[in-house]
């Protein structure tokens, strides 16, 4: 037996699911102050149709963090940043109060500038008087050579009790110093309260007599063990949105390009699966406006629902409750669509009164302000699509043969998700002239993929031949190459893959990691005067999302 | 406040040879320093996808030997239509401003192309000269070119141009490639004035260059007053670049994109890949953004290690004199060369072609056209590396020409269709057609 649980913004959904069946399925309203509980309750409420020893896997996607950063309820954390040369330092706007030191190291790792002794020293009496316990340090070009920010975190470990202290290198290895300090920023705040959680949900666990592993989804649509995710909090975020698109891959398993809609009570987001792969955004998830190097799904969010409420002045983006066909007060989104398509959804007449009173105030006749609603609930959706589609195709390329074989994507089909997708996904397929696919467990396909989807590990290693040097990520490891001179692009995609596999036993995902393949090989000679000098490469290795072995498709 | 285009194509899959400055590396530090600094992610600036130039945009401006397909790889079309993507940014206005940092670089590439020459095939800043006058109906357009290396190539093209105000300051052609920038060099004829050179003396440090920006350039521009302005944006200037001797700095870069404030920045040539070029690609980004750039500098940058050669002022300030009288003086001169009597303006040129070890004999005649800058024919032979020799003739009616020289370069072109010529080209740029002919066979090819 799996558990997939989602906790969304306005629904916990959660399902039991066995041999390509879900044997059960719960949708809670989630208590926007308890998600905790949210999550207990529908667990419970799953468990009553089996047993705790027949449970093998439980996997959670939950808003906490994202809601955490979105009302600025993280816990108070310092940011401490060695910019060095460059963008004046007015240009980083991750918080207002950011404590600027000296230092800096260039691309290669090179030391230019020695960190000041006094300054530091300086910090540390800011650290101690002000009281603060938290403390990020990022750097440029930490990725390249960290030995700054090091030096920062163990002055501060050394002098300062019961400080903690998050540097940037160990959180991301990817260029864009910003994005790494934001990220590192918000992992320092959210790590606490994140741990307090992971440890009310293992008690929680426990006191049910629950042994099975449990899994955290993350936004990149693989998971993470409960236990590692406890130093990596921020790769939670946007879960939500990956559950669905990967209950959408579950339900279809094929290579087709697919444009998922998950359709909520008041938002719809987008996703494109091409090829049978879900599609990444290119520059990270964003975090309250910030741009982040949380690896995530490019995900469009439409203030637009089957709950949206329709008014005089058209549809608003808000919910007030469910359609006046399933006993809401208000027409909504989902009435409009079920008189004008003759959906059958709930009780019609019900839908039907709701609308009168607008179509007698607007004096249209009822079929016209209907058909008027769902043209154009289709036609906003559809230009977001296309936005979506234009956007991926104006990715910037960096080489001629990207350039040369220009990318155009052409959608096979809709693939509808949440309760709401019946009403509205068929009359946007037919506007874009393409299939749609919405299945029986379309309500609740966003726990659905929570419950069958593999981790997920990306490694990158980054040599230099000429300064015998190597970083790999995760974890900010750095070396020195033993054999320099003769050092190839074998030899690097062996050492990323070592490193693989040696994190994927950390993280209790061996059976995982045989599934892995390079997605990035540069190599560029370094060529001075006339002569080369040395080698640099870049290499990047991966067990991208996916679903777990036993998941073979649903049966129905 | 609109932001600022930046199109980074690095061609990371692209070299002239595996240890040539033009190499897949040129970019590659320029990639780590931009992208770390999180540049692209600023409000202040939008990027840009690469774009493929049409072979038409090519044969707008070259005339290729024997065909365009046989000049250009891949790269140099991504190249080209990638200043062509920014400059359609800049038009549609979509950003205040525009900088393409692409490769393979173009400014030593001349109207005929039989091959490569300092390291250009075709060139990038005339393709999108031309089409932006095509596509905008712009005339009056301004190229200052700050590579260290003479823009021997953009100078021939626009040279009989009136239009097209071309301004070159470089390191003195007595001591490094092409050889060639003096001041005597000031335009054709009918084209008087609107080629400006300023030859430096090696060492030359931002405060000379300065002072022939605030003193020449940019008084010679606000008295021309183009419709847009484009920087060919070398960056071998700098004190570090190894094929040169120079000794401007990143910051010396920034503030003068700060003056010139060009619509739209081209890369040319730059070799110092780890010691200049991130450094220098960053402070023109920041200062065509508007962004501060006082925290910038390179690593090594020592201002008092840089210090202007002695005499070297003294010798600035008299060039600037010169050239100053030379712009001022321009429509004196065409006027006077027009009335000279001579139908026909011949001369003889010797083209050689360093990278591809190519001798091209040149004769060119222009028409003293009383009305316009006159038709153009030339006719030029070269022996290509493959051991072919080709002898062709080729007619130029620019975008601007009067009813007769339209009249007359077409006929001309007809003429020469029965000729003993391997190839004969036509590039009607008023009907926006390019005509060639393999005159053995007939068979003619029109784009």
């Amino acid at each position: 037996m799996l558990i997939g649980i989602d906790v969304g913004g306005t629904f916990t959904d959660g399902v039991l699911f066995n041999d390509g069946e879900i044997v059960t399925s719960v949708k809670k309203p989630t208590e926007e102050g308890n998600l905790k509980n949210s999550l207990l309750q529908v667990l419970d409420e799953l468990m009553v149709k089996d047993d705790a020893a027949n449970i093998k896997r439980i996997v959670l996607s939950t808003t906490l963090v994202t809601n955490l950063l979105a009302t600025g309820r993280g816990e108070k954390t310092a940011l401490v940043l060695l910019p060095g040369y460059g963008l004046p330092h007015d240009s980083y706007d991750i918080t207002e109060d950011i404590y600027f030191l000296k230092g800096a190291v260039d691309f290669r790792g090179r030391e230019i500038e020695r960190p000041d002794n006094k300054e530091i020293d300086l910090l540390l009496d800011w650290i101690k008087s002000s009281g603060s316990n938290r403390i990020a340090v990022a750097a440029k070009f930490s990725n390249r050579n960290n030995v700054h920010e090091k030096l920062i975190k163990n002055r501060i470990l050394e002098e300062c009790d019961g400080v903690h202290v998050s540097i940037s290198s160990e959180i991301s290895a990817k260029l864009n110093f910003p994005r790494r300090a934001a990220t590192t920023y918000y992992t320092a705040m959210t790590i606490s309260p994140w741990n307090r959680f992971v440890d009310e949900i293992e008690a929680a666990l426990n006191d049910r007599g629950i042994e099975a592993e449990v899994q955290v989804l993350k936004a990149d649509g693989g998971t993470i063990p409960l236990q590692a995710s406890r130093s990596k909090p921020c790769e939670t975020v946007f879960s939500g949105p990956a559950a669905s698109t990967m209950g959408g891959l579950a339900l279809t398993l094929d290579d087709l390009n697919s444009v998922v809609v998950d359709v909520g009570g008041t938002t719809t987001d987008l996703s494109l699966i091409i090829a049978g792969e879900p599609l990444y955004a290119s520059r990270g998830a964003v975090i309250d406006k910030k741009l982040t190097h949380v690896n995530s799904f490019a995900v469009s969010s439409i203030p637009l629902g089957g709950d949206s409420v329709i008014t005089t002045k058209g549809v608003q983006p808000y919910r007030i409750g469910p359609a006046a066909c399933f006993g809401g007060e208000k027409p909504t989104v989902t009435d409009a669509f079920n008189i004008h398509l003759n959906l059958n959804l709930g009780d019609v007449s019900k839908s039907e009164i709701s609308m009168e009173e607008i179509a007698a105030h607007k004096k249209m006749d009822m079929g016209q302000l209907c058909s008027q609603i769902v043209a154009d609930v289709t036609k906003r959706l559809f230009s977001a699509i296309k936005e979506m589609f234009l956007q991926w195709e104006n990715e910037p390329a960096y080489k001629v043969w990207e350039v040369i074989n220009q990318r155009k994507f052409t959608p096979d089909r809709v693939i509808g998700i949440g309760a709401a997708a019946p009403a509205m996904i068929p009359a946007l397929a037919e506007l874009m002239q393409v299939e749609y696919f919405i299945h029986t467990y379309s309500p609740v396909a966003n726990a659905l993929g929570a419950s069958v989807v593999r981790p997920t590990l990306t490694v990158v290693l980054h040599a230099d031949t000429q300064s015998k040097k190597y970083t790999l990520d995760p974890g900010g490891k750095t070396g020195e190459l033993e054999k320099p001179k003769s050092y190839q692009l074998n030899h690097a995609k062996d050492m990323a893959l070592q490193h693989l596999l040696t994190v994927g036993q950390e993280l209790g995902m061996e059976d995982y990691t045989a599934d892995c393949e390079f997605f990035l090989e540069e190599q560029f000679n370094m060529i001075r005067g006339w002569d080369r000098v040395g080698k640099l490469f870049e290499v990047g290795i991966q067990v991208a999302p996916g679903f777990i072995k036993e998941f073979k498709g649903v049966k129905i | 406040m609109k932001p600022t285009g930046i199109l980074f194509f690095p061609a990371f899959d692209w070299a002239i040879s595996p240890t040539h400055p033009e190499r897949e590396e040129r970019l590659l530090y320029t990639r780590d320093q931009i992208f770390e600094e999180g540049i692209m992610d600023l409000p202040q600036i939008k990027e840009y996808k690469p774009g493929l130039a049409s072979l038409k945009d090519i044969a707008r401006v070259h005339f290729c030997v024997p065909d365009v397909e046989a000049q250009i790889t891949e790269a140099h079309l991504v190249s080209a239509g990638s200043a062509l993507v920014m400059a359609d940014a800049v038009m549609k206005a979509e950003v205040k401003n525009g900088f393409a940092i692409i490769r393979p670089p173009g400014h030593h590439a001349m109207t005929v192309a039989h091959g490569n020459r300092g390291f250009c095939n075709i060139n990038n800043e005339a393709i999108m000269v031309e089409y932006l006058r095509q596509k905008y109906g712009l005339k009056r357009i301004a190229i200052v070119d700050t590579d260290v290396h003479h823009g021997d190539g953009t100078q021939e093209i626009f040279y009989h141009d009136p239009d097209v105000l071309f301004i070159s300051f470089h390191q003195d052609g007595r001591t490094l490639y092409p050889g060639s920038g003096f001041t005597e060099e000031a335009g054709g004829p009918l084209a008087y004035g609107t080629t400006i050179n300023i030859p430096l003396l090696p060492r030359t440090t931002d405060t000379g260059i300065h002072y022939v920006l605030d003193h020449l350039v940019m008084p010679i521009l606000d008295e021309f007053k183009p419709d847009i302005i484009v920087n060919s944006a070398g960056q071998d200037n700098h004190y570090s670049d190894p094929l040169a001797n120079m000794a401007f700095s990143a910051q010396g870069y920034a503030r003068l994109n700060e003056t010139l404030a060009p619509d739209i920045a081209v890369l040319e040539g730059g070799y110092s890949v780890e010691s200049a070029l991130p450094y220098i690609n960053m402070g023109i980004i920041m200062a065509m953004a508007g962004i501060d750039y006082s925290n910038l500098k390179e690593p090594d940058y020592n201002p008092s290690r840089l210090k202007e050669p002695g005499g070297n002022m003294e010798r600035i300030y008299k060039i600037v004199d010169t050239q100053l009288k030379t712009f001022r003086n321009r429509e004196e001169v065409i006027e006077k060369n027009r009335r000279s009597g001579e139908l026909f303006k011949s001369s003889r040129e010797h083209i050689f072609y360093d990278t591809d070890y190519i001798n091209e004999d040149q004769r060119n005649e222009l028409r003293l056209c009383p009305e316009c800058g006159g038709f153009r024919v030339i006719i030029s032979t070269a022996q290509h590396p493959n051991g072919k020799r080709y002898h062709i003739a080729c007619v130029q009616l620019p975008i601007f020409a009067c009813k007769s020289c339209q009249e007359q370069a077409r006929d001309a072109y007809k003429t020469f269709n029965n000729s003993t010529y391997d190839m004969v080209y036509l590039q009607d740029r008023v009907k926006d057609q390019y005509k060639s002919i393999i005159t053995r066979t007939g068979e003619e090819r029109v784009l």
